[in-house]
């Protein structure tokens, strides 16, 4: 009974650190038809995409401002993700979110060598330039903000969202 | 005790699960079909044609860059010879890649680009081979400097002298301790007298320009470099700008290529290309996402890059036209791009047989169901090859004038 016991709460350790990590998620892959899910899984709430990259230098100056905005708003879902297709990225990508204050937003990164197929899917136009901000409304409406975004547009938005302008 | 073995059943195969999946996402996430050094592993391979007509191709590949030959325009190559030794954390940007330049004399001059820290800062390195191809020498920093450097180009000139341009942060140090803003990065050069074993001090040719974008960099004329940059032009707009050296040494005023109005704080990782003619015309092509253009565009200048043709679209809007490349070739003005359907990536070519005037319509050439590296062209001086890295089908030179 004792083992068993034992072996229970060896099972159930598991199963709560891996729920641990679902508390602080990891990186999660963005691959073909990501971007799909991504839509309908926060479809009818206003949705802040960011896509940056950790070689990117104006990335690195707009990412904790866009921590703070997180942080400001809880009633905006903001998602990450890390558009650089580069080897061995992960934990570069993780260690600048979690400087940036982005450690508990739902984060991506590019996880599929055909790097075109992925942005098609996303947006034909799109050529890769990073950083790009997608603010996705309530009813889907979705407004593209190339290159670095002014926290004044993101907070005049996010007011029309929120309902508090 | 059934319910302790489902359990454990559950678990495990929770775990084998996950492991497939990273198994097959390692596979699917790669830009490189393979992770050895070897070409068929390669996601940027650069050509260059040596004087005998040899091509030399350079790659980076399983972290590693390597270079070969191959005497019968691709079909059959040399052992490759490695010319890093340990693993360096090579600068895969989408705009990275080995150069390579081979002179009159067989000797070979590399350059390409490291991140030398966690911040991602770059570094050029170059090196050398005087025993064709057999050995490189150690690989040194082009410039002293410590601040991060990126985006090399060589060039070769005439008398065998070596060119090299890239952009430099160095300058920001100095612009933050003066508590200025700095945008961007230095476009810097060099030159080399001895084939690429030495270069001379670094040099500015200009501050304020793009510093995520490849550059496009020929001779105009013996003695005198040219090269297409993104600038930063006033008010943050990043468009296209011509500089002609006076000499190796002596940088020119700068000539913008198109108003596009692109204005944007962002790395666009999509640079240009610049081939000169024989007779001087100056061809260029570009990408911008401005307000008066969006997508990729062709120009001329017959005024030695000071004045250009209004742009000329390139490619179905549609299809994400990528990567345009141009050069001179002795059956006239090729240039190729990278387009999208949705499935499969396409290379398109178009050539023009007076000096730019006129343009044959749009031909595919090539394409792949998977990732690819950027189109390239290279000229032995009689026929003009497309060269082009894909990771479904391998390295391809496909001859241009071939095409019906």
């Amino acid at each position: 009974m004792r083992r068993r016991f034992a072996g229970i709460l060896g099972l159930g350790i598991l199963i709560a650190s891996a729920a641990g990590l679902g508390a602080a998620p990891a990186l999660k892959p963005f691959e073909r038809g990501t971007w799909q899910s991504l839509l309908k899984g926060h479809a009818g709430r206003p949705t802040l995409v960011h896509f940056w990259g950790v070689t990117c230098g104006p990335c690195k100056v707009e990412l904790p401002l866009l921590g703070q905005f997180a942080k400001d708003h809880p009633g905006i879902d903001v998602v990450t993700i890390s558009a650089d297709l580069v080897p061995n990225l992960p934990a570069a990508t993780q260690s600048m979110l979690d400087k940036a204050g982005l450690s508990s937003t739902e984060n991506f990164i590019f996880n599929d060598g055909f790097v075109e197929r992925l942005r098609f899917e996303i947006d034909p136009a799109w050529q890769g330039d990073i950083p790009r901000t997608m603010l996705i409304s309530r009813d889907g409406t979705v407004t593209t903000i190339e290159g670095s975004a002014e926290m004044a547009d993101l907070e005049k938005w996010s007011g029309q969202q929120l309902g508090t302008q | 005790m059934l319910r302790m073995s489902l359990l454990t059943t559950l678990v495990l195969s929770l775990y084998q699960d996950a492991a497939h999946a990273q198994m097959s996402h390692h596979q699917h996430a790669s830009e490189a079909a393979c992770e050895e050094p070897t070409l068929r592993c390669a996601t940027k391979v650069t050509p260059a044609f040596g004087p005998d007509g040899t091509l030399w191709l350079a790659w980076m590949a399983g972290g590693q860059v390597s270079v070969a030959s191959s005497p019968d325009a691709g079909r059959s190559f040399s052992a490759p010879t490695q010319v890093t030794t340990k693993r360096l954390n090579l600068d895969w940007g989408p705009d990275a890649r080995p150069k390579i330049v081979v002179d009159r004399k067989g000797g070979i001059a590399l350059a390409f680009s490291i991140f030398r820290d966690e911040a991602f800062n770059g570094q050029v390195l170059y090196t050398r081979s005087a025993d064709g191809g057999k050995s490189f020498a150690e690989l040194k920093p082009i410039t002293a400097s410590n601040e991060s450097q990126r985006f090399e180009a060589l060039a070769l000139d005439e008398d065998g002298t070596v060119f090299a341009a890239w952009l430099d942060k160095r300058n920001r140090v100095f612009a933050m301790e003066a508590g200025q803003k700095y945008e961007g990065a230095g476009l810097f050069f060099t030159s080399s007298s001895d084939g690429g074993t030495t270069y001379a001090e670094a040099k500015l040719a200009r501050e304020g320009t793009c510093e995520c974008c490849r550059l496009g960099l020929t001779f105009a004329a013996p003695g005198r470099p040219a090269v297409i940059f993104r600038n930063i032009f006033d008010g943050g707009v990043r468009d296209h700008a011509v500089m002609t050296f006076t000499d190796v040494a002596t940088p020119g005023e700068i000539h913008r290529v198109s108003s596009d109005d692109w204005q944007i704080n962002a790395c666009p990782h999509h640079g240009p290309s610049l081939t000169v003619a024989p007779n001087g015309t100056y061809h260029v092509a570009w990408y911008t996402n401005g307000k008066a253009h969006k997508g990729l565009f062709y120009a001329h200048s017959r005024d030695e890059g000071r004045t250009f043709s209004p742009p000329m679209p390139l490619g179905a809007p549609g299809r994400n036209p990528t990567r345009p490349y141009v050069l001179e070739g002795a059956a006239g003005t090729v240039m190729v791009w990278k387009e999208f359907d949705g499935e499969k990536t396409s290379v398109q070519m178009m050539i023009s047989r007076d000096d730019g005037e006129s343009w044959s319509p749009p031909k595919t050439i090539s394409s792949t169901t998977d990732s690819s590296d950027h189109p390239l062209l290279v000229s032995n001086g009689r026929q003009v090859y497309l060269s082009w890295m894909t990771k479904a089908d391998g390295y391809r030179l496909t001859a241009i004038e071939d095409q019906p």
